[in-house]
């Protein structure tokens, strides 16, 4: 082996990073990537076995409601306010604003899992009746498991940030898992204009 | 003197005074803080990437013999003509786990697992960016090879071919678990390589050793990358169609692939192989890699073309996607569509060809040293030549539906598939594995195993082209005599057994210089990549110290001794996080230990998913158990830690 020297010394670089920076926040963005992915061709497939059907949604099956969707959607809106204002105080390490918003952020986001259900009976026909129920919920099924991962990371994050001194990288964490909630809501709008509203136009 | 400069152009002060003895004494404090438990909690719970690699080139490897033995057996039943000894089901089950099991239990995860292995060595860092998630991987990994085969040997083993085809898979002609098992097969696999590539892209961005800038990576490493962008996009959709779809059609009804409710057949085809073509390159491209530092080594030259070769990875990459449809020539698809795919097809022919010019010029100057890993190669480029040819061949229409369904195709995927993924591999167990063992393989007995196996090969599926044009059906279980296949079909068989007997030959030779084996040394082949650069096999933490890179052959070019960064704690692991284009040193990151919720959580999808084929109360349960799972990795995770340097973008550097 080759004798060593020397270089440099990286004991003045920072232990904690956030953002682009930060390897948990790449990671994020490699899942975000692969789940946006799986919903594109899940829509793919939509689209795919609408060619098969004369009308959409098929004879005798009604249009999706849109009342519980819209609302939904507007919550789900609603809860980028806190998310966005506990990733700002993250990056500022101002532990007790976190920790004041994280309970916000949670108590925003679970009604939104909890009208999911209404929400999925919304589409208004059952997944075993025809091809056009089965793609409607798998996609809306599919996005719930991701809304589901959330909030299970920010009831998580919040209860830890509160029962132990969290150490700092946990504030690196915790502005990644408001990455994450962007993305599930980002990915939504799309979801709801073409299985809810989509409909009464194709 | 090199200049090191971190995040923003800032030099990074030398400790020069550090004297040898006192670089030596790290390597111990090392040790300590990033040995594993001992015993069995330690075997159990580790994240060290190497460990992990190896548990996965040995059970894949295992995996290979199985799928091996499937193959030889119907090789027996297929060597004359109405042969008695196995009957139609088990034949159906054969070559369905035989396909299942080298695709997705064998190239595609033991391609990963040498990127696990080797791609931190080659870029000098200590493990991959999330060793946990590794860890889980592997043992999502393994869940799938236990619940494949329990399942054959409980006569469940799916019987629909590897590629399952609706409505054959389908609830209505599949009644029973058959097709069940290998849904959930599939949908473990998926996991395990989707994490595995997550985990390869973000160690290759983040963790490259100072100075190794993207037009430095080595070009397995680029491979390795290509790859797994690859499997980022093409798994998600056989994961789709298989566990959302496909389960979801068995066991609640759905009708995806229902044509009478409006659903459709030919949706299954497009969905399966939008990932099935993406996949071959899969296995294809990390073998490619693997050929390069051969070359360059053997030969004593920088290979011609580096940036030829990392263009026509990436040109590969983009055209694998939209090659799909030439598996589906004999359904009723648009002209347009074909003419399409066809020259999509032909297309891909020359990026291949650019890289196999590329290695021929490097070596055309050069008087390579013949040693096994240089003999594969060679075995490579003739087998493999000749299944791209066909390959071409089969994209045109016209010959395509001649041969559709017949032994031409299997002859193809076969030439293929040993020729550009197996025999790269078995070149490059021979090249690493005096780094991963310390010992090397004897070259009498590597040379024995090289001869058998490109003859063996070749003698078995050589024969297969002529009987796939005198139209012998693929799948069939046996045959009338007066179609006269049987004497090519005794020749293929009897080339199966020499190809056995390769296979026995390398085995032997593994497991004898495991212990036995001449001593091999850091750098055995004097090679030019930084795995090279640290003991054979490598200390838990790879390097000592993070070895700085100034070209792309550190060995070859740093002619007296190795820049190396230091100022790392001794009292937790630490890894060098550094820029994603220039990788200039940008922070140091604190690494996890080993866990066991990876393996408890690995064990809640086993749960899930085998469960879901049972009742949905198990998908709950499972899923209610991965909560505890996730609190626990998370509670893991936030350890309380000692003084952190933060940098963060709404305070001022250092706060």
């Amino acid at each position: 082996m080759k004798a060593l020297r020397p270089a440099g010394d990286v004991g003045q670089l920072p232990t904690v990073t956030f953002g682009h920076r930060s390897l948990m926040w790449w990671g994020t963005l490699g899942f975000m990537v692969i789940e946006g992915w799986t919903t594109a061709l899940l829509v793919a497939a939509y689209f795919y076995v609408r060619q098969n059907y004369q009308a959409w949604p098929p004879l005798r099956t009604p249009y999706p409601s849109l009342l519980i969707p819209t609302v939904n959607l507007a919550l789900m809106l609603v809860s980028l306010i806190p998310a966005r204002i506990v990733d700002g105080k993250a990056k500022k390490l101002d532990g007790p604003a976190v920790k004041r918003w994280m309970i916000i952020m949670s108590v925003t986001a679970v009604p939104i899992l909890v009208l999911r259900w209404w929400e999925l009976w919304a589409i208004n026909t059952r997944w075993d009746t025809t091809a056009y129920g089965s793609a409607a919920w798998t996609i809306v099924g599919f996005h719930t498991s991701l809304l589901l991962l959330d909030i299970v990371d920010t009831l998580g994050l919040t209860l830890f940030f509160h029962i132990r001194r969290m150490p700092v990288k946990a504030f690196s964490d915790t502005a990644d898992n408001s990455f994450y909630w962007y993305f599930t809501v980002g990915i939504w709008i799309p979801i709801y204009l073409i299985v809810y509203v989509g409909p009464r136009f194709f | 003197m090199t200049d090191v400069r971190g995040h923003g152009g800032r030099v990074l002060p030398a400790n020069t005074a550090l004297a040898q003895e006192s670089l030596d004494r790290e390597g111990q404090q090392l040790e300590v803080v990033w040995s594993d438990k001992p015993g069995f909690w330690g075997w159990l719970t580790t994240a060290d990437h190497k460990k992990i690699a190896k548990r996965y080139l040995v059970t894949t490897f295992l995996m290979f013999i199985a799928g091996g033995i499937e193959a030889a057996l119907m090789r027996m039943q297929l060597a004359r003509p109405e042969n008695g000894l196995i009957g139609p089901d088990k034949y159906n089950q054969l070559f369905t786990v035989h396909g299942t099991t080298m695709m997705f239990l064998f190239a595609v995860p033991v391609m990963n697992a040498m990127g696990i292995y080797f791609v931190p060595l080659m870029l000098g860092t200590r493990d991959v960016a999330f060793p946990r998630l590794n860890a889980f991987g592997y043992w999502t990994f393994l869940v799938a090879v236990v619940f494949m085969y329990v399942s054959l040997f409980a006569n469940t083993g799916p019987d629909v071919g590897w590629f399952a085809y609706v409505p054959l898979s389908g609830p209505q002609y599949s009644p029973g678990h058959r097709v069940d098992v290998w849904a959930q097969v599939v949908t473990f696999t998926e996991i395990s390589a989707l994490v595995a590539a997550v985990n390869i892209i973000v160690t290759t961005f983040k963790m490259r050793a100072p100075g190794m800038s993207l037009n430095r990576i080595p070009i397995f490493v680029w491979a390795q990358l290509v790859v797994a962008f690859m499997i980022i996009f093409a798994m998600p959709a056989v994961a789709t169609a298989s566990t959302l779809m496909l389960a979801t059609d068995r066991a609640v009804s759905m009708h995806w692939f229902n044509p009478a409710e409006g659903g459709d057949a030919l949706l299954w085809q497009h969905m399966f192989w939008f990932f099935g073509h993406p996949e071959v390159y899969i296995i294809f491209l990390p073998a490619l890699g693997f050929i390069t530092p051969i070359i360059e080594t053997f030969c004593r030259r920088p290979v011609f073309g580096y940036t030829a070769i990392v263009m026509a990875n990436i040109t590969t990459a983009f055209f694998a996607f939209g090659l799909w449809v030439h598996h589906m020539f004999a359904t009723p698809i648009p002209e347009l569509g074909q003419s399409l795919f066809t020259a999509a097809s032909m297309l891909i022919a020359i990026p291949t060809g650019i890289q196999i010019f590329c290695w021929l010029v490097t070596m055309w100057a050069s008087r390579p040293r013949l040693r096994v890993p240089m003999l594969f190669v060679l075995g490579f480029i003739f087998t493999f030549v000749n299944g791209g040819i066909t390959g071409v061949m089969l994209a045109s229409v016209a010959f395509d539906k001649q041969a559709h369904d017949t032994f031409f195709v299997v002859a193809h995927l076969h030439y293929v598939l040993l020729g550009g993924g197996v025999m790269p591999l078995f070149g490059a167990f021979y090249f690493w594995y005096p780094k991963i063992t310390g010992r090397m393989l004897s070259e009498t007995l590597g040379k024995w195993h090289f001869w058998l196996f490109v003859i063996g090969v070749n003698v078995t599926f050589f024969p297969m082209h002529k009987l796939g044009l005198d139209g012998m059906p693929r799948r069939v279980y046996t045959y009338l005599a007066p179609t006269g296949w049987g004497p090519l079909n005794l020749v293929a068989t009897i080339g199966a057994f020499t190809i056995a007997v390769g296979v026995l030959v390398f085995v032997i030779n593994a497991i004898m210089s495991w212990r036995g084996g001449e001593e091999a040394g850091p750098n055995p082949w004097e090679s030019s990549g930084l795995e090279w650069a640290t003991a054979s096999p490598p200390p838990p933490y790879n390097f000592v110290h993070v070895p700085v890179v100034e070209s792309r052959h550190p060995l070859w070019d740093t002619s007296i001794d190795l820049p190396v960064v230091t100022g790392f704690r001794k009292d937790r692991r630490e890894v060098l996080i550094t820029t994603t284009f220039d990788a200039l040193p940008d922070s140091r990151h604190e690494h996890p230990t080993g866990s066991i919720w990876p393996v408890y959580l690995a064990g809640c999808m086993a749960v899930v998913f085998i469960g879901s084929i049972f009742s949905p109360y198990f998908v709950l349960g499972g899923l209610g158990l991965s909560l505890i799972g996730l609190a626990g990795w998370g509670w893991q995770g936030s350890k309380p830690a000692g003084h952190e340097r933060v940098a963060t973008p709404a305070l001022p550097e250092g706060a």
